[in-house]
């Protein structure tokens, strides 16, 4: 099993966020600044890496028709584990997450890859499917932060960079414009691997 | 039937680790998250009331005395130089995501509610969370006791109702059992 291919996967050809389009309702809830989504790509990626981790530990013990009901009870545990430690620790960041820290147990992403691949293989190579779809999920939604904080409050990680004359639009802040900066960056990134795709193609040719 | 039995052993193995494991977590971070709470409401009582004053919460039994409504979490007397010049409740009401914690300051000297904090909520932001907003909070300011709180916000009719059903209750405590 080539590690390094399945974690690349988890960031380029299968991620998350611009190739499944999975997980979306916290991706377009909390973008609009860098550091929010940042902090909700790292909460994903903490739940990613240990959900796999136990239900690939567990594989073998869950009997299939009861494996659903399971792998939530995992998820939840962990979301809720975070949750505490992040309401004693870092309680700015608590708040700004809100209603969507708990409800990352429903993020598809999470389920999706404990159904397609924690429970069929063995323990390494799913923490490292976690790690790569959790920072594939993390590059992406930091992305959309980064946009939509530029173009919609004209600052990045909350420093201001531009005039006090700027204009920024409003809009980005808001889910309109997030939905509309998403459809941007995933046009962008699937225009950018399908010519990395010819590219490939054309140096396997020439061999 | 023996396969749905031992189904059933399993998912319960999961959840008792599960709620174990949960326990645990619990006992580590309760401490420092009533401590963040602790602080919160301070501040929140600073910013209705002002700077110099002390603040004392009321003590079970002595809240008990003076009402038994369940949705008066805490009766907090406000002092300026050794005299009462204030009361802040805190109450708990339904807001639309889950339970919103209310912060109502009322001035004693003046007959006046000094302003009003949404400490806790799971509201839907950019809604909700208008009422975590100073706009919401400033219209609370100056209301006389004995009129009733209406301001709402448009397009968040749950919440609002849920933050001036616990400024209402605050208002009515302090009227009836608080007032001089």
């Amino acid at each position: 099993m080539n590690f390094f291919k399945i974690f690349k996967n988890g960031i380029v050809k299968d991620n998350p966020i611009f190739v499944q389009l999975i997980g979306m309702c916290s991706v377009l809830a909390v973008s609009a600044t860098v550091v929010n989504s940042f902090a909700m790509g790292l909460s994903v990626l903490a739940v990613l890496v240990a959900s796999n981790f136990v239900v690939s530990m567990l594989r073998n013990l869950i009997p299939s028709k009861i494996r659903i009901p399971a792998f939530i009870v995992v998820i939840a545990t962990f979301v809720t584990i975070i949750e505490m430690f992040m309401q004693a620790y870092a309680p700015a960041i608590f708040d700004a997450l809100g209603i969507f820290l708990p409800l990352i147990v429903v993020n598809c992403a999470i389920l999706a890859r404990a159904e397609a691949f924690a429970y069929k293989n063995p323990v390494l190579p799913s923490i490292i499917d976690g790690l790569g779809t959790g920072i594939g999920f993390t590059l992406g939604i930091t992305a959309l932060g980064a946009v939509r904080e530029l173009l919609g409050s004209g600052s990045l990680v909350g420093i201001n960079l531009f005039p006090e004359s700027f204009q920024p639009i409003g809009l980005f802040v808001l889910p309109p414009g997030a939905f509309i900066a998403l459809g941007i960056l995933i046009a962008l990134f699937n225009v950018g691997m399908k010519k990395k795709e010819k590219q490939e193609l054309f140096k396997a040719d020439m061999k | 039937m023996k396969e749905t039995l031992k189904l059933g052993v399993i998912l319960l193995i999961i959840t008792v680790v599960s709620a174990g494991v949960l326990a645990v977590s619990n006992d580590l971070t309760k401490d420092r998250i009533d401590e963040i709470k602790i602080a919160k409401s301070l501040a929140a009582l600073e910013e209705i009331f002002g700077q110099g004053y002390e603040f004392e919460t009321l003590s079970e039994k002595e809240q008990e005395e003076i009402s038994d409504d369940a949705t008066i979490v805490e009766i907090v007397e406000a002092y300026k130089d050794d005299t009462i010049a204030g009361y802040a409740i805190k109450t708990k009401t339904s807001g639309y995501g889950g339970d919103l914690v209310v912060l109502t300051g009322i001035s004693q000297i003046e007959g006046q509610i000094l302003g009003m904090k949404l400490l806790e909520h799971k509201e839907t932001k950019g809604i909700g969370t208008k009422a975590t907003q100073p706009e919401y909070e400033e219209e609370f300011q100056g209301i006389d006791v004995d009129e009733e709180a209406t301001e709402a916000i448009t397009g968040a009719t749950v919440t609002s109702t849920g933050v001036l059903e616990g400024v209402n209750i605050a208002r009515e405590l302090y009227k009836e059992k608080l007032v001089d």
